[in-house]
């Protein structure tokens, strides 16, 4: 059964109906499926019907490991969400419910290659010299999340140090107790730093300076 | 049992218009002055940017931080005219936006930092830029009122939390209190004893606000007590939440009383503290205005729950945001352009 009706279809359609370049959806699962990998690999098929753009590539998390590791995969299901070059924009676990909404700005906003943030930021992310990891922890009925995956996701775009992880906090439950998830989002960069809730652009890139400093 | 929502962060990019589209346009300095900014991306916001598209009245909206407003945080909304199965909160916010964009609104997912009305034409400053504009629509909304209590932003996010639908799964088999005794307070409630083993409600007076519907469920259901005319006074922990201090409000006795999580559903309350000393607030902090959505500063209209504490209904904000847009109109119409881009006293006396 699929898992996108006719009419959610339709209006994805037209929102990847004017994708400024090629997207590759780049999914990891495995042979006897985790939980969502199989609604994972389903979602992106079905997303690839949808667009002449899209494309969706499924790979063996045990088996093309060499994959995974080119790509920095390291738990499943995963999707790394690559335009005209790998940006850093992962997603771990199912894009479902609020997410499936910034997995579609993710496709639009790696296809068009640029980000949309401020001079102020963007300046910082040119000078970055240090590698920065932001982990987005989210549950798929919060109405923040995307806010918060998105703003790190143009961060990822925006730099080549930068990678940025939307993490299902349900799916990866020994990630939420390591990380103390008790409220979601909760973005974690770097193992250190941590911020509360979906914050605005300027108070992200200050917790970055934080985690650099 | 898997749910797609396209919710109005997806719609963003899209609904610029053609010539805005370089896609780095927020990190431009936006120089022209607009007919209209709207501060607010909710029901009321959405709406007038809808009007005022249609009135071909060059429009900015900044959607604050949950685009699409509240009823984006709703599952279901049943007593919006028109859709008579009811409609998710999300989609419901995601077709106002899309409207708004098909009439020519500029839709910006950005927040609203700082105004000045005091000379026209206005100036919003946003996290991210300043924009000018001839006339503005206030439509900020109103968010979940915080306790004041200590603990509280210390906590928050590390047991404290206003939002279940986000954070009940980490509560599986815990103690939740929930503060409040409202409608939210009491179906939240309800919601958590999905995880929850057990769910207290803590209520200042001796009966529940909520409809009565919600109360006979809340009161049926096994995991649901009710500590009546109790206060928190602080919240406690170490690394986490682990309890509450109470404070009974006829004896003045005080106890802990231990938890995991607590969830605050204590009211709402307007957005409005970056208009202080410009619009006239009442005594709560709504936004004052006449019929018409006029505020005390000519050109200044408002529309939406910032202005009403009575309804907050969705189909009331929609309604003012319409008004607040023709009236945006009419203005823009009785003051020529090169008279309010020169001569600011004149509308600002």
């Amino acid at each position: 059964m699929a898992l996108l009706n006719e009419e959610i279809k339709e209006q994805v359609k037209q929102e990847l109906a004017d994708l400024a370049g090629p997207v590759q959806m780049v999914m990891f699962t495995q042979e006897f499926e985790c939980q969502y990998c199989s609604e994972t690999r389903q979602l992106v098929e079905e997303l690839a019907e949808l667009s002449d753009q899209l494309a969706a590539k499924v790979y063996d998390f045990i088996s093309d490991k060499e994959k995974a590791e080119e790509l920095g995969i390291d738990k499943i299901p995963a999707i790394a969400v690559i335009g005209a070059e790998d940006y850093g924009v992962r997603y771990y676990g199912i894009p479902s419910g609020y997410e499936f909404s910034s997995l579609l700005h993710a496709i639009k906003m790696v296809a068009a290659g640029k980000p949309e943030l401020s001079d102020d930021t963007l300046e910082v992310l040119s000078g970055l010299d240090e590698k920065v990891h932001f982990q987005v922890f989210v549950t798929p009925t919060c109405p923040y999340c995307p806010q918060a995956v998105v703003l790190a996701h143009q961060m990822a775009v925006a730099s080549p140090m930068v990678r940025a992880d939307m993490v299902e906090a349900q799916e990866f439950p020994h990630l939420s107790i390591k990380y103390q998830v008790m409220g979601v989002p909760r973005t974690v960069i770097n193992e250190t730093v941590h911020i509360e809730g979906a914050a605005p652009e300027p108070m992200v890139l200050a917790k970055l300076q934080e985690a650099l400093a | 049992m898997f749910d797609f929502k396209l919710t109005t962060a997806a719609a963003q990019q899209q609904s610029q218009p053609q010539q805005e589209a370089q896609p780095d346009a927020a990190s431009e300095q936006d120089t022209r002055i607009y007919d209209l900014i709207i501060i607010g991306g909710g029901p009321a916001g959405l709406t007038a940017a809808i009007y005022a598209g249609r009135a071909r009245v060059e429009t900015l909206l900044l959607t604050g931080s949950l685009p699409g407003g509240q009823p984006t945080n709703t599952d279901i909304v049943e007593n919006y005219p028109g859709f008579p199965e009811g409609i998710s909160g999300a989609e419901l916010g995601r077709y106002f936006q899309e409207q708004a964009g098909r009439f020519g609104a500029r839709v910006v997912v950005d927040s609203a930092t700082e105004t000045d009305f005091s000379t026209s034409p206005f100036t919003i400053h946003t996290h991210t830029a300043a924009y000018q504009a001839r006339t503005v629509i206030v439509a900020s909304g109103a968010e979940a009122r915080r306790l004041g209590v200590p603990g509280e932003t210390k906590f928050f996010g590390r047991g404290v939390s206003a939002c279940a639908t986000c954070d009940g799964f980490f509560y599986q088999d815990k103690k939740i209190v929930v503060i409040g005794g409202g409608d939210s307070a009491v179906t939240e409630a309800i919601f958590l004893t999905r995880f929850a083993r057990e769910v207290v409600i803590i209520h200042r007076r001796d009966e529940l606000r909520a409809t009565k519907i919600h109360q006979e469920q809340a009161f049926e259901n096994p995991k649901i007590n009710v500590l009546w005319d109790s206060v928190v006074e602080e919240i406690l922990g170490d690394q986490t939440v682990n309890s509450v201090r109470v404070r009974n409000v006829k004896t003045d006795e005080t106890s802990i009383v231990e938890t995991d999580g607590v969830f605050l559903y204590v009211g709402m309350r307007p957005k409005t503290e970056m208009f202080a000393g410009q619009l006239g607030l009442d005594e709560h902090g709504y936004i004052i205005s006449d019929h018409r959505q006029r505020t005390n500063v000519p050109g200044v209209f408002v529309a939406g729950d910032v202005q009403d504490p009575l309804y907050r209904q969705l189909v009331v904000a929609a309604g003012t945001g319409a008004i607040a847009a023709m009236e945006a109109e009419k203005f823009l119409g009785e003051y020529p352009h090169s008279q309010i881009d020169k001569e600011t006293s004149v509308v600002c006396d």
